[in-house]
């Protein structure tokens, strides 16, 4: 699984009540604001954290986003990561997990990871039954 | 019941929502269970939600306004959603939500026309 230091990181969430999903959504949303990423992607931003949050917490109980500002590329574009690390009951079948429309959760539409997946520029996953879960995602500011 | 979570609005036959706080999942939920009764007890046709506050609109969200547009339609009642914002419109698009069961519009004076005319 992926080691993290926390310390390399501008914020970071424990996820362990419902209440902390709402929470680290704003948290991300404020954060994006802050880096001026336009409102459109502010949103998606806030709502993809909001999904990896949800899934901490429906799937593991309990686990951590980290979000940091970076320069990615050779251009050097300023871009958000954000990481979503637990150590619950891992994805059986990934593949399927992010395809859309799968679900094992009962009052779920089953697009969390497929959305996520639409809404950033880039996205990794690594799970392992028993071990857990890490989901990076990344999104580029966009000139405008 | 216990306190209201949104404090709502009858007009005509309609029951208006207008929400204006931070949907977290227990109070989406707890809406839900308040529109449910009020559906009931108010002898509503119609109800309009007013989303032109929310700023995050998530799966979970989506599936349970669409869960409890159902709802209301096996107790008669149609659900219009009002005042989504375009980049609201644009990440549930985008990730391929659909909301099932509720009928959209762009107001809330486009919302009552809707309603108006249908039945």
């Amino acid at each position: 699984m992926i080691e993290v230091n926390p310390q390399d990181y501008d914020i970071v969430l424990k996820i362990k009540d419902e209440s902390d999903i709402a929470v680290s959504r704003q948290m991300a949303k404020n954060f994006a604001q802050k880096m001026n990423f336009s409102l459109a992607d502010v949103t998606k931003i806030a709502t993809a954290v909001s999904e990896l949050a949800r899934n901490i917490y429906r799937y593991a109980k309990e686990g951590y986003i980290y979000i940091r500002k970076k320069e990615a590329g050779p251009e050097k574009a300023t871009t958000i990561e954000i990481l979503a690390c637990d150590r619950g009951p891992g994805i059986e079948n990934v593949e399927l997990a992010v395809s859309g429309g799968y679900t094992t959760s009962e009052r779920s539409l089953g697009l969390g990871l497929a959305g996520i997946r639409r809404l950033m520029d880039s996205f990794h996953i690594e799970s392992e039954v028993g071990k857990g879960t890490a989901v990076i995602v990344e999104k580029r500011r966009r000139a405008f | 019941m216990k306190s209201k979570v949104v404090p709502t609005i009858k007009l005509y036959d309609y029951l208006l929502v207008p929400i204006q706080i931070e949907l977290d999942d227990n109070t989406v939920e707890r809406l839900q269970m308040q529109i449910l009764h009020e559906i009931h007890e108010n002898d509503v046709r119609g109800i309009i939600i007013d989303v032109s506050m929310v700023d995050v609109i998530d799966s979970y969200i989506s599936f349970v306004l669409s869960e409890t547009a159902g709802m209301a339609k096996a107790m008669g009642c149609h659900t219009v959603l009002c005042g989504i914002q375009p980049q609201v419109a644009l990440t549930l698009a985008q990730m391929g939500i659909r909301l099932k069961d509720i009928i959209t519009a762009r107001s809330l004076e486009d919302a009552i026309d809707i309603l108006d005319e249908l039945d």
